[in-house]
């Protein structure tokens, strides 16, 4: 048996909100790659599951100077601070050690069959990331059209009703690209090598991502803008998914200012 | 102060109280062991026995389903160099990945299907039909095209990733450290599948009592967790290491 | 000694005391035993892993290379599949049109291969009421003949085809062949603004191509109610370009500008918002060109050397003619173009000048997705915006194209024994003395079938469309559907215009067949796409190209005759032998070099045979040209004049035979030939003092395909909740008939009534209700039915003029709250 050095990574995702466009082809991407479920009423959105979701925020100017603008929102895997302290606020409540921080990757993780559902993180979550599963998404129950089982991918398991899923960077493309490089003899991937089903398919290349602990690669050098921002700051969840716009009235409302408060990035 | 002063009389008379519990214990066993049928000691006797027999003996028998491959079949002959022309290689990894193999992109094949068999049976009239499995598998599957419903013995759940590749390649493991000597059997064992959880008695334990004498013997989580974990690595068992 | 054996005996046999015993040593044989502990392990592991959760088969992974056809885009796909499952959909890199991303529609489409429920599995024939959607099974031999036997008995005239295919790919190409040999010229081709435009084209540049805008390289987009990011050309394609606009090198140096009445995504990421008031952007364009003319900012080489009827002449016959620069001159002072737009005045003279200055700019056309008419006024006046500043055929600017190189096929046998209809008039009177550009009026067919007492058509096939939802006003256009004898769908889909059908012949499924596309719509670059089948036929569907030759020959005579090919394919590829014998086109891109790039074309096409061509173009899905900016814009005008003309002589030479009532009341004879404004107001009076503005979500399939159901997880909770849809509304607009918040109302028109739920959203134009398209289905299955209101249902407005096309953006309401 050999035993190789594992390098540590911090995935991170940087979305540009200046490019983003709000089409919504991460939801479907991410939903069609991760076997998310889906039913006939999805306008219920307490009850419908996004591990992506794009959200709309206007500007609150009367017409003709409205502005909407979109964010979508992944899990933000949030990260401990280092002294031991904080731990990403869903994993900190977890009973059950279902869902943890990943040391080698920086990944929030998230076990299905080891989920007790008891909603303990989707309450602790201050992103609503976390989705319940109210009902088995396949077959038993039929919320799941006729047939529509043939185009699940067998790279994520499907869910069965009484667990909380959410989104985890695609950690299967992750394993993929690990498995094509063993095969090609590597024991690292390359950076590229794995990037998320969003990021891959936005057509407005909004979703840049990649490893936060490579100086080298775009996402470091992105979240040295001044118009970078995390969401919900303050909290010190510190997420490793960042925002981009060049908007002040957009990131204002990433955090609880208050009225005529200055608006601070993250190198503030 | 009135409590203090009656605490030791209480003891002696709790001492002597345990004194003649153990007395009349060990009579009332006597009186049991020597007059077993009138004690009733035989329904006890017979309730554990007949409670073990259950347990130990008829319980593995029902929780597993038994059932045969649909074709018999032997590793000892497809391994050896000798009698099949294409099996190469030094390394017990390199003869079984002749029809064990690994796709380009590093995935494994698993069991593999009829094409790989048709590499070398590939006619119904072949002389490789000399016994009677042989002649069956040419004839109803050969002959229709059509996939051999094997069982999995190593299927694992669905929850679980697993990739061969960085095991066998670049860990160097040998596949019979998890698959003992399945390589070397001549024919193929009764696949036995647990009722309840659903899964082959290959992977959740030969040993109805959970001993594991054999790194083969059982590949559950903690199997898998007891390697990942060795030198104190626990970054390295993460949930998302074998998850997903 | 009897009572001391039976004390004995009664001790010894099962009393109750005895009886415990055994029970409890019955439970600690048990607990020493695995029985418990095994049973609880596996209980444990039977609920992680419930057997009625299904566990997707794992398998081979392969990448099918395709063509997305669900819309005019033609985006390439490719499919992943593990072994023959169809698992996940992507963008190729190795495609021009959209490098990499895909719209949520293109990504949803697996939804559409694997749902049983909306989908028809075999042929059907109707059993009960129409509409009613009770089907039987047939066989296809049974539903070739019913079909055979009773086009045979049509006389001529009776048969017609309404077609949602590309316009100009093979399957359209082969229906209307198909109908030509029978005698029948009613192929009636689903409407989309690149229709409008490409007549526009062709009046002022005498070009029958296809027109695309170099959003690429364009340095000031002026867009006119285009959805750029709504779903507007090739989707994935303009939110690329979006993004290179956006790109750190280029950023602030690209300006967008969107005219719309309503705050959308585009309206909001644009760099300018100017909400004219529906209908008269005409009035600004030329509102922008008169500026332009007047400052002299416009492109004095273009317009001396290339342009006719920019300024004022004189005929052969010595009549004196007003001029493009007079007409605006006169009539299009800012002042009169902000009073009639509701802009203001300095806007419209900055953006003007903008506009002028950039380097590249282009003004876009063609509301919405463009998946419904535009106006032929508008879009004749953007391409004169564009021809004022030097944008035709430059890079930045519109670009106007040759029809593809593809083999027309043999002419039609002459001795059609089946009647001379062709010479008749068609049924939607497109061509007609009052339409005379206007090559097919899908909106005039209700009309026409509705005129008299019987049905003039007595047989209708429907290919790739779903007019019964997508058609404006479609509630009479339904009325019209239930008159007409016998329907035939070939819709893959249970769509709404299936359920009133009495035959199904089931298409395949986009991911399941052969099938092309001409030009991408809005394409700078000429483009061919091929798609190829990348799953088996799930169900016992044929390709409708497959089924029209077959019963071309089942039927014979001059039908037989017009198809002498074995099946759909041969068709594609005598077509494709053209672009083999033009010599020039590219079959593979390599992700770097895109064909409006400034590399410039490569000038090897890679290819030696036609066999070979044909199996790269199968294999990559595409034949394409590099943007040829080389070419001379001295030879692309084919107008009676040679050049571009702002004073279209097709119509001036068309006008006697035009019957001129069609035309705008207020138009001069002059001014009918040029780009002008006509002030088109719907029959409102004060029963319907708000107007109605359907407006279209990239999120929300608005045409003949559906929404797949993950759509449905990207809409907000301010556009459908429950069953019901939201319509937008200014707060002010709404204060005034005391609608708050999620209040349910009724909008009603003088075509129907509608109900929906009030969203207050500051981006609305006061004044106007805006409907998403695409809500409302009554057909397919839960994930469809019943969700929302479709504003088609109300629409009602009037003609556009010249080209007969209707208005569908100015629908005359009132609102009633619930």
């Amino acid at each position: 048996m050999k035993e190789t050095e594992v390098k540590k990574h911090r995935y991170g995702m940087v979305i540009d909100l200046d490019k983003c466009t709000g089409c919504g082809t991460c939801m479907v991407a991410c939903a069609s790659e991760n076997n998310v479920t889906v039913r006939a009423d999805e306008s219920d959105k307490q009850r419908s599951i996004a591990w992506i979701q794009l959200y709309k925020i206007n500007n609150g100017e009367k017409f003709p100077k409205t502005q909407t603008c979109f964010f979508p929102r992944p899990c933000m895997h949030c990260e401990e601070d280092g002294n031991g302290g904080h731990h990403p606020p869903c994993v900190s409540v977890c009973p059950a050690t279902a869902t943890t921080l990943d040391e080698n990757t920086g990944i929030v993780s998230q076990i299905y069959t080891r989920c007790i559902g008891c909603r303990y993180c989707q309450a602790a979550c201050p992103y609503h990331a976390r989705y319940f599963n109210w009902w088995d998404g396949y077959s038993y129950f039929k919320p799941f059209p006729d047939g529509m089982e043939r185009s699940l991918s067998p790279d994520v398991s499907p869910r069965m009703r009484g667990v909380v899923e959410k989104c985890t960077f695609c950690h299967h493309r992750l394993m993929r690209a690990k498995e094509i490089a063993h095969a090609q003899g590597r024991t690292e991937i390359e950076e590229g090598e794995y990037i998320p089903a969003c990021a891959e398919a936005c057509p407005a290349q909004a979703i840049t991502f990649g490893d936060l602990n490579n100086p080298k690669h775009k996402v470091s050098e992105l979240i040295k803008s001044p118009n970078a921002f995390r969401l919900l700051e303050r909290l010190n969840t510190k997420p490793k998914v960042y925002y981009l716009s060049s908007k002040e009235w957009v990131r204002r409302l990433a955090d609880n200012y208050l009225p005529g408060e200055p608006v601070r990035g993250i190198n503030d | 102060m009135e409590n203090q002063d009656h605490f030791p009389d209480k003891f002696t008379e709790k001492s002597a109280s345990v004194k003649h519990f153990f007395y009349m214990l060990i009579s009332y066993l006597r009186n049991l062991i020597s007059n077993p049928m009138r004690s009733g000691l035989a329904y006890f006797v017979v309730g554990l026995i007949a409670a073990l027999l259950v347990g130990w003996v008829l319980f593995p028998m029902a929780l597993y389903s038994r059932n045969h491959q649909p074709v018999d079949f032997s590793h000892a002959i497809h391994t050896d160099p000798d009698i099949i022309d294409g099996i190469e290689g030094d390394t017990e990894a390199e003869r079984c990945s002749y029809c064990h193999t690994f796709r380009d992109d590093g995935s494994f094949t698993g069991i593999p299907n009829l094409s790989k068999c048709m590499e070398c049976h590939d006619d119904p009239e072949s002389p490789l039909g000399e016994t009677a499995e042989e002649r069956d598998f040419l004839e109803e599957y050969v002959a229709n095209l059509k996939e051999v419903p094997w069982y999995r013995y190593y299927e694992q759940p669905d929850c679980v990733y697993f990739s061969h590749i960085p095991h066998v390649k670049n860990g160097e493991i040998d596949c019979s450290a998890c698959h003992g000597g399945h390589g070397s059997t001549d024919s193929l064992p009764v696949y036995e599948k647990n009722r309840i959880s659903g899964y082959s008695i290959n992977i959740w334990g030969k040993n109805i009592s959970g001993r594991k004498t054999n790194t083969w013997d059982r590949m559950k989580m903690d199997d898998c967790a007891g390697c990942h974990t060795i030198n104190s690595h626990e970054e390295n068992n993460g949930c998302f290491v074998c998850h997903k | 000694m009897d009572s001391k054996d039976n004390k004995i005996a009664e001790r010894m046999g099962i009393n109750r005391r005895n009886f415990i015993k055994l029970v409890v040593g019955g439970a600690i044989g048990t607990t020493l035993s695995p029985l418990p502990w095994k049973i609880t392990d596996d209980i444990a592991i039977f609920t992680q892993n419930l057997p009625w959760v299904p566990v997707p088969p794992a398998g081979e992974y392969s990448y099918a290379g395709s063509l997305c056809t669900l819309c005019p885009g033609g985006c390439g796909i490719k499919v992943r599949k593990v072994d023959e499952r169809a698992v996940k959909i992507e963008g190729r890199t190795d495609y021009p049109v959209n490098p990499g991303g895909i719209c949520p529609l293109g990504m949803g489409g697996l939804q559409l291969l694997y749902n049983e429920n909306a989908r028809f599995t075999g042929p059907m024939k109707r059993t009960g009421e129409r509409g009613a959607g009770s089907f039987q099974s047939i066989s296809w031999d049974e539903a070739m003949n019913i079909l055979a036997d009773r086009i045979s008995g049509l006389k001529a005239g009776e048969l017609a085809a309404i077609d949602g295919n590309l316009k100009g790919s093979t399957m359209s190409v082969v229906i209307e062949r198909f109908l030509n040999s029978l005698g029948s010229s009613d192929y009636i081709k689903m409407q989309s603004s690149q229709e409008t435009m490409d007549i526009a084209a062709n009046l002022l540049t005498g070009t029958r191509g296809s027109v695309g805008y170099d959003l690429e390289n364009s340095d000031y987009i002026l867009s006119l109610g285009s959805g750029l990011l709504e779903g507007w050309g090739s989707p994935a394609r303009v939110i690329n370009a979006w993004s290179i606009w956006r790109s750190d090198e280029l950023k602030g140096r690209v300006k967008v500008v969107q005219i719309e009445p309503r705050a959308s995504n585009t309206a909001s990421r644009a760099d300018k918002w100017l909400p004219a008031v529906p209908g008269t952007e005409t009035a600004l364009v030329l509102g922008m060109a008169h500026v332009i003319i007047k400052e002299g900012l416009y492109n004095r080489d273009f317009i001396d050397n290339f342009s006719f009827g920019f300024y004022d002449f004189e005929t052969a016959y010595g009549s004196y003619r007003r001029g493009f620069k007079t007409l605006v001159l006169e009539d299009y002072s800012p002042e009169r173009v902000a009073d009639i737009t509701g802009l203001e005045e300095n806007e419209i003279e900055s953006t003007a000048r903008d506009f002028a200055s950039a380097s590249a700019p282009v003004a876009v056309c063609g509301r919405g997705k463009g998946a419904l008419y535009g106006s032929l006024y508008e879009s004749m006046a953007v391409l004169a915006l564009n021809a004022l500043v030097g944008g035709i055929n430059r890079a930045g600017g519109i670009f106007i194209n040759d029809p593809l190189p593809l083999a027309d096929l043999p002419d039609l046998p002459t001795n059609t024994s089946t009647g001379s209809d062709l010479k008749n008039g068609r049924i939607d009177m497109a061509g007609s003395r009052s339409y005379p550009f206007s090559q097919s009026l899908f909106n005039n067919l209700a009309d026409s079938i509705l005129e008299g007492n019987e049905s003039p058509i007595d047989m209708l096939l429907v290919f790739s469309a779903n007019p019964a939802f997508t058609a404006p006003n479609c509630g009479k256009l339904r009325k019209a559907l239930e008159k007409i004898p016998f329907i035939v769908s070939f819709s893959p889909l249970r769509d709404e215009t299936s359920m009133m059908a009495d035959l199904i012949l089931p298409d395949h499924i986009y991911l399941e067949k052969t099938d092309d596309m001409i030009c991408p719509s809005g394409l700078q670059y000429p483009l061919y796409g091929l798609s190829r089948p990348v799953v088996k036929p799930l169900y016992n569907t044929r390709n409708s190209g497959d089924v029209m030759i077959d019963l071309a020959g089942k039927i014979g005579g001059t039908a037989g005759d017009a198809f002498p090919w074995k099946n759909f394919e041969d068709v594609v590829k005598h077509r494709v032998k053209g672009l083999y014998d033009a010599g020039d086109g590219l079959t593979d891109f390599d992700g770097v070099t895109p064909p409006w790039g400034t590399a410039g074309s490569i000038a090897s096409p890679g290819y030696s045979s036609f066999d070979e061509m044909w199996e790269k173009l199968v294999k990559n899905g595409l034949w394409y040209r590099h943007l040829d900016r080389g070419r001379n814009i001295e030879t692309i005008f084919n107008t009676k004049s040679g050049k571009f003309e702002f004073f279209s002589s097709i119509i001036e030479s068309a006008l006697k035979d035009i019957d001129v009532k069609i035309l705008g009341k207020n138009a001069s004879n002059d001014d009918i030939c040029m780009p002008h404004f006509e002030d088109i107001s719907p029959e409102g009076n004060d029963s319907f003092p708000l107007m109605m503005y359907p407006c279209e979500l990239i999120n929300l399939a608005s045409g003949w395909i559906p929404n797949p159901p993950y759509l449905n997880k990207t809409l907000f909770d301010d556009q459908l909740k429950k069953d019901n849809s939201f319509v937008d509304i200014n707060p002010d607009t709404a204060a005034e008939y005391a609608l708050k918040q999620g209040d349910s109302i009724i909008i009603e028109s003088p075509a129907g009534r509608v109900q929906a739920l009030v969203n207050l959203f500051e981006g609305a134009m006061p004044g106007i209700v805006f409907m998403p398209l695409g809500f409302g289905h009554s057909a397919y299955d839960d994930f469809l039915r019943g969700k929302g209101a479709n504003p088609n249902e109300i629409i009602y407005g009037k003609i556009d003029p010249l080209s007969g096309q209707n208005i569908w953006w100015k629908t005359p309401v009132r609102v009633t709250k619930l």
